[in-house]
């Protein structure tokens, strides 16, 4: 069977990463990668990409008078 | 008390049950929409839009999506309609950028063991912030529901009204695009 092309296996890293990298159509992936530096490397700063923009965008704490803001204009009363 | 009970209770118009759904989803939402147009102040308008969208909207929820899913969607219209208000200068992103022939023709520099590349280092947060402004709404919702609100790929196309193909798509220009921006940075400070 022909290996998949390099262009191939960057469309394939994309789709299935954050997928399960186990699952059946992930392994010529990861058979490719095996082999492939380039293709490691990319896999690795797509992930590391992706790590760093999830610290970043870490969930921020809301500021108590924007609850309070909210609450009054659903006219709800405040309990906290 | 399951949510499925807390829901039926505020569509009857139970205040305390929805209050309960408001303390429950308020933090969420208001850093969904932080998130997608980065910056508080818009982010506190679509969290009142979106709560009394639900106000009003309650009692056509019919339950065939779960409370969660339905509620993210209207957050997500909602910034997304003030985001195309705003009119930012988005990149366009190319039709098919994982098609280009330049990964091929040179070798990719790995810059992910590199220690500095976190997010102690103000630049990459600076670098990273721009990029993701420069993301075209559809592009942007997607990378930030699937990748930085986790959601799986099969809520991210319900929630967007679009195909888990689509979603697949968009996302991988959003990475690439994302991934090339952090290189362009590393390459260019390394030499």
């Amino acid at each position: 069977m022909k290996s998949p092309t390099h262009q191939e296996v960057y469309k394939k890293i994309c789709d299935f990463m954050g997928e399960d990298l186990n699952a059946p159509a992930c392994k010529e992936v990861a058979e490719h990668l095996e082999s492939c530096p380039n293709c490691k490397v990319y896999l690795d700063t797509v992930k590391k990409t992706v790590i760093i923009c999830q610290e970043i965008e870490k969930e921020e704490k809301m500021p108590q008078e924007v609850k309070n803001r909210l609450f009054k204009v659903l006219n709800l009363a405040v309990d906290f | 008390m399951k949510e499925t009970d807390v829901v039926r209770k505020a569509k009857k118009g139970d205040k305390e049950a929805f209050a309960e759904l408001v303390t429950n989803y308020s933090e969420r939402i208001y850093n969904l929409a932080l998130r997608i147009l980065r910056n508080r102040e818009d982010a506190e308008d679509i969290l009142q839009e979106t709560f009394l969208n639900v106000l009003q909207k309650l009692d056509t929820f019919d339950g065939r999506s779960n409370f969660f899913t339905w509620i993210y969607r209207i957050a997500t219209n909602a910034s997304l309609m003030k985001l195309r208000k705003k009119r930012l200068g988005f990149t366009e992103l190319p039709e098919n950028p994982d098609l280009g022939p330049r990964h091929e023709e040179r070798i990719i520099v790995d810059w992910s063991q590199d220690p500095s590349f976190n997010i102690q280092n103000e630049e990459i947060k600076k670098i990273i912030d721009t990029a993701i402004n420069q993301l075209s709404e559809i592009y942007r919702t997607v990378f930030i529901l699937r990748d930085i609100e986790q959601l799986s790929i099969k809520e991210t196309s319900k929630i967007l009204n679009i195909s888990e193909e689509n979603v697949k798509i968009r996302l991988r220009r959003a990475r690439m695009f994302l991934r090339d921006k952090i290189s362009e940075y590393y390459e260019g400070s390394v030499v």
